[in-house]
């Protein structure tokens, strides 16, 4: 009886039976619904040697540290310490738990009462240092620390999905005037095609992009890359249908203005993903034929450059400033081809593992969000989170962040189960060579 | 001018707002009169003024809608990465200029090796200042401070080397005269001068005081030249209407003849006459196409006796 009812619930939403509680009734079910942030993890051996060899090269760090100090040293015992600690506290959960399960053994009622009582109470603690363990084991994102530049721009679906473009464009932009993050607009183009106005004044926006310039913004939007869905009824719409179109956001890594010696920004590094042999490089001044120099006067200063092994164009006509606009476009390119090349590693890696995980991978074809207006709800297609309160979504406001945060947790869980597989994938070659 | 298709009115009045609508005649297409509407409303909104905005976006669009460049509208022209203050009476600077200004700045700042004791420039027909300043600037960034900067510029219009005064007190990189000086042989200066190069005086006289003689002629590393080098029938055709009918006559050509060679060839014959006596190490001269420089450089081989055997004249041509 309760089972049909189980099936009706969107797939998209988890949810875990807590309980089930015979009475008079046939069944009462209680249902948690929620990403399983603490669900216990079964932490594979194979992570578990890992951890301990990292805190044994921690500990042997930080003695040598003690006797004389060296910056290199220092800054990969901090990178490990999380890991260390988080192995030391799993550890004592687990000796925790070894100890009252030879408790429960034991001839004493009240003793084994009394270990009853603190069993559940370790459990859970037993699962959040697994969990936070495995959390430090998975490696940080490369990009994640770097600012980030979000390009937004309508999916197919006529102007309804251009006003809607624009409205995700301020919805991001007001977001990160709320934190405090600093964005500069590198484009803003309104497409040709019509002059219509939404229904809140938006305009039909043709590419757009925007760059938080907070240190680590990378890390914060990488999960808002993807389709967004919406739907509601168009200004446009005369006879009330509801209407469904879509928008793409790409998050790419933007280089920093001020160039750290890190490998992963150091765009002159031929190593570094942002790393772009100028002579592959064209660069086209846009301008009409003709006489030029005294002859004329047009402000012309856009600027197209074309990656020619890959075929990367990207054109910026945003300052009167060819300088400034030439600027702009090559770091829009870098951060392009960085991503692609990035992107095009992940692929590989994800033909590694299992196909469980291939699903759930981020492509930029995947509807990630929907943004239904009708019914007032925000719902994100990878934590299973419902958010109500839709206007303040779309006005950045703290909804938004919670929206943000439950897609940083998924994926963290995400990475996590990636780091299992692999860690598991490596280990079994070695096991049948055995 | 090809006509404008009305209904191009009606779509910029729709799609992009009334004003840019306005600006069409000048700016011909939807995008620039899109993006030269955005940069006007940027100007207003970053220069403060006690004027509402609203009304001053729509004097300085109907200002430019009418014709005048929009240099002359906002005031300023980036180049490089300096804003240069434009006014009615002084060339535009042009981005041909702009490109290889900054090209020429990287060759002299990474040629040499060891970077020189002392640099001296000489800019011909400067106008706003845009070269010599671009290259100071340029320049002053690159070069290790051990190198001194001598930089001077000529103009023959009052109205140019005010300006270009101005310019270089807006953009001055060096440090203020109150910090102690520098000792004289690390000095970096850039002065401009009013006179005509035509002037009988300006190589026996003014020159000589500006270079240290060297051995040949007179200590100098570059001559650099934007002179006027449209002909009189390209001036009637050739030319965009803002430019006929805003920008100096002055600045583009120059209409009498002079001994032997063509109006518009005239500043050439002078520069390499000038070029022959003060035997400078490089030159490099702006002109107007691909005819003119051959017959620049032509030019320069009747010179290259005088110019001391290579004729090394670096023709910058533009254009068609």
């Amino acid at each position: 009886m309760g089972v049909p009812e189980l099936c009706a619930i969107p797939e998209a939403r988890r949810y875990r039976l807590t309980a089930c509680l015979q009475l008079q009734f046939p069944f009462i079910l209680v249902l948690t619904f929620g990403p399983e942030t603490t669900s216990p993890i079964k932490l594979p051996p194979a992570l578990l040697e890992r951890a301990r060899k990292l805190t044994v090269e921690h500990d042997q760090l930080t003695t040598a540290l003690q006797s004389d100090f060296d910056a290199k040293k220092a800054k990969r015992a901090g990178e490990i310490s999380r890991i260390a600690d988080a192995l030391k506290q799993f550890e004592k959960a687990k000796s925790a738990l070894s100890e009252l399960q030879g408790l429960l053994e034991s001839d004493d009622a009240e003793m084994r009462e009394l270990a009853r009582d603190d069993l559940e109470a370790t459990n859970t603690q037993l699962a959040d240092s697994s969990h936070n363990l495995s959390v430090a084991l998975t490696p940080k994102h490369p990009f994640a620390d770097m600012p980030c530049l979000l390009e937004i721009r309508p999916g197919p679906g006529g102007t309804e999905g251009r006003f809607f473009a624009d409205t995700v464009f301020h919805m991001y932009k007001a977001y990160c005037a709320n934190k405090g993050y600093r964005t500069r607009v590198v484009q803003y183009e309104s497409s040709d095609s019509d002059g219509q106005t939404g229904s809140e004044g938006e305009i039909a926006l043709q590419e757009a992009v925007l760059e938080v310039q907070e240190p680590g913004a990378y890390g914060l939007f990488r999960g808002e890359a993807g389709m967004h869905r919406v739907q509601r009824v168009p200004a446009t719409e005369k006879s009330g249908r509801t209407h469904t179109s879509a928008v793409a956001v790409w998050v790419l890594p933007s280089f920093p203005e001020n160039p750290t010696s890190e490998s992963e920004s150091d765009w002159d590094n031929p190593e570094s993903d942002f790393y772009i042999d100028p002579t592959e490089v064209r660069s086209e001044t846009m301008r009409a034929r003709g006489a030029g120099g005294q002859h004329v006067n047009k402000t012309e200063s856009a600027i197209r450059l074309t990656h020619i092994p890959t075929g990367t164009t990207v054109a910026i006509q945003e300052s009167r400033s060819q300088q400034r606009n030439r600027e702009y476009a090559w770091r829009l390119l870098r951060s392009r081809i960085a991503q692609q090349r990035r992107e095009a590693r992940e692929e590989v890696s994800r033909q590694l593992r299992s196909s469980v995980l291939a699903n759930s991978q981020i492509t930029r074809g995947d509807k990630i969000r929907t943004y239904q207006y009708q019914q007032d709800r925000c719902t994100d297609h990878r934590s299973g989170l419902d958010a109500h309160n839709l206007p303040d979504v779309l006005k950045g406001g703290e909804t938004l962040g919670k929206v943000m945060e439950s897609v940083q947790a998924w994926l963290v869980n995400k990475d996590i189960q990636a780091l299992i597989a692999d860690e598991e994938a490596a280990a079994a070659p070695k096991k049948e060579s055995k | 001018m090809p006509r404008l298709r009305p209904s191009l009115f009606w779509q910029a009045r729709r799609e992009i707002s009334p004003l840019a609508a306005q600006l069409l005649p000048a700016c011909r297409d939807l995008e620039s009169a899109a993006n030269e509407l955005r940069w006007i409303r940027e100007h207003v909104q970053d220069t403060p003024s006690s004027v509402p905005p609203g009304l001053r976006v729509w004097n300085l669009v109907e200002k430019r809608g009418k014709g005048v460049p929009l240099q002359y509208v906002l005031g300023t022209q980036p180049f490089g990465n300096l804003e240069i203050q434009c006014r009615p009476g002084v060339l535009i600077p042009r981005p041909e200029t702009e490109a290889y200004t900054l090209h020429l700045a990287t060759l002299l700042s990474q040629s040499q090796h060891p970077p020189p004791h002392s640099l001296s420039i000489l800019d011909l027909c400067t106008g706003t200042g845009c070269i010599p300043l671009l290259l100071l600037h340029a320049l002053h960034a690159s070069l290790p401070p051990t190198t001194a900067l001598n930089i001077h510029g000529i103009d023959i219009s009052p109205a140019a080397i005010s300006l270009a005064r101005a310019n270089h007190h807006q953009h001055n990189p060096l440090p203020a005269p109150a910090s102690p000086p520098l000792s004289p042989s690390h000095q970096r200066t850039l002065t401009f001068h009013q006179t005509s190069i035509f002037s009988p005086t300006l190589l026996s006289s003014l020159l000589p005081t500006l270079f240290p003689r060297s051995s040949s002629g007179l200590d100098l590393d570059l001559l650099v030249s934007n002179p006027p080098y449209i002909s009189a029938s390209d001036f009637a055709r050739a030319t965009a209407r803002a430019v006929r009918n805003h920008e100096p006559r002055l600045a583009l050509r120059y209409a009498a003849r002079w001994g032997w060679c063509r109006p518009e060839d005239v500043f050439y014959a002078r520069l390499l006459e000038i070029a022959a006596v003060l035997k400078p190490k490089r030159v490099l001269m702006e002109v107007g196409g691909m005819e003119q420089a051959l017959r620049v450089v032509r030019m320069v081989g009747r010179f290259s006796s005088l110019l001391g055997g290579d004729g090394d004249g670096d023709g910058d041509g533009d254009g068609s």
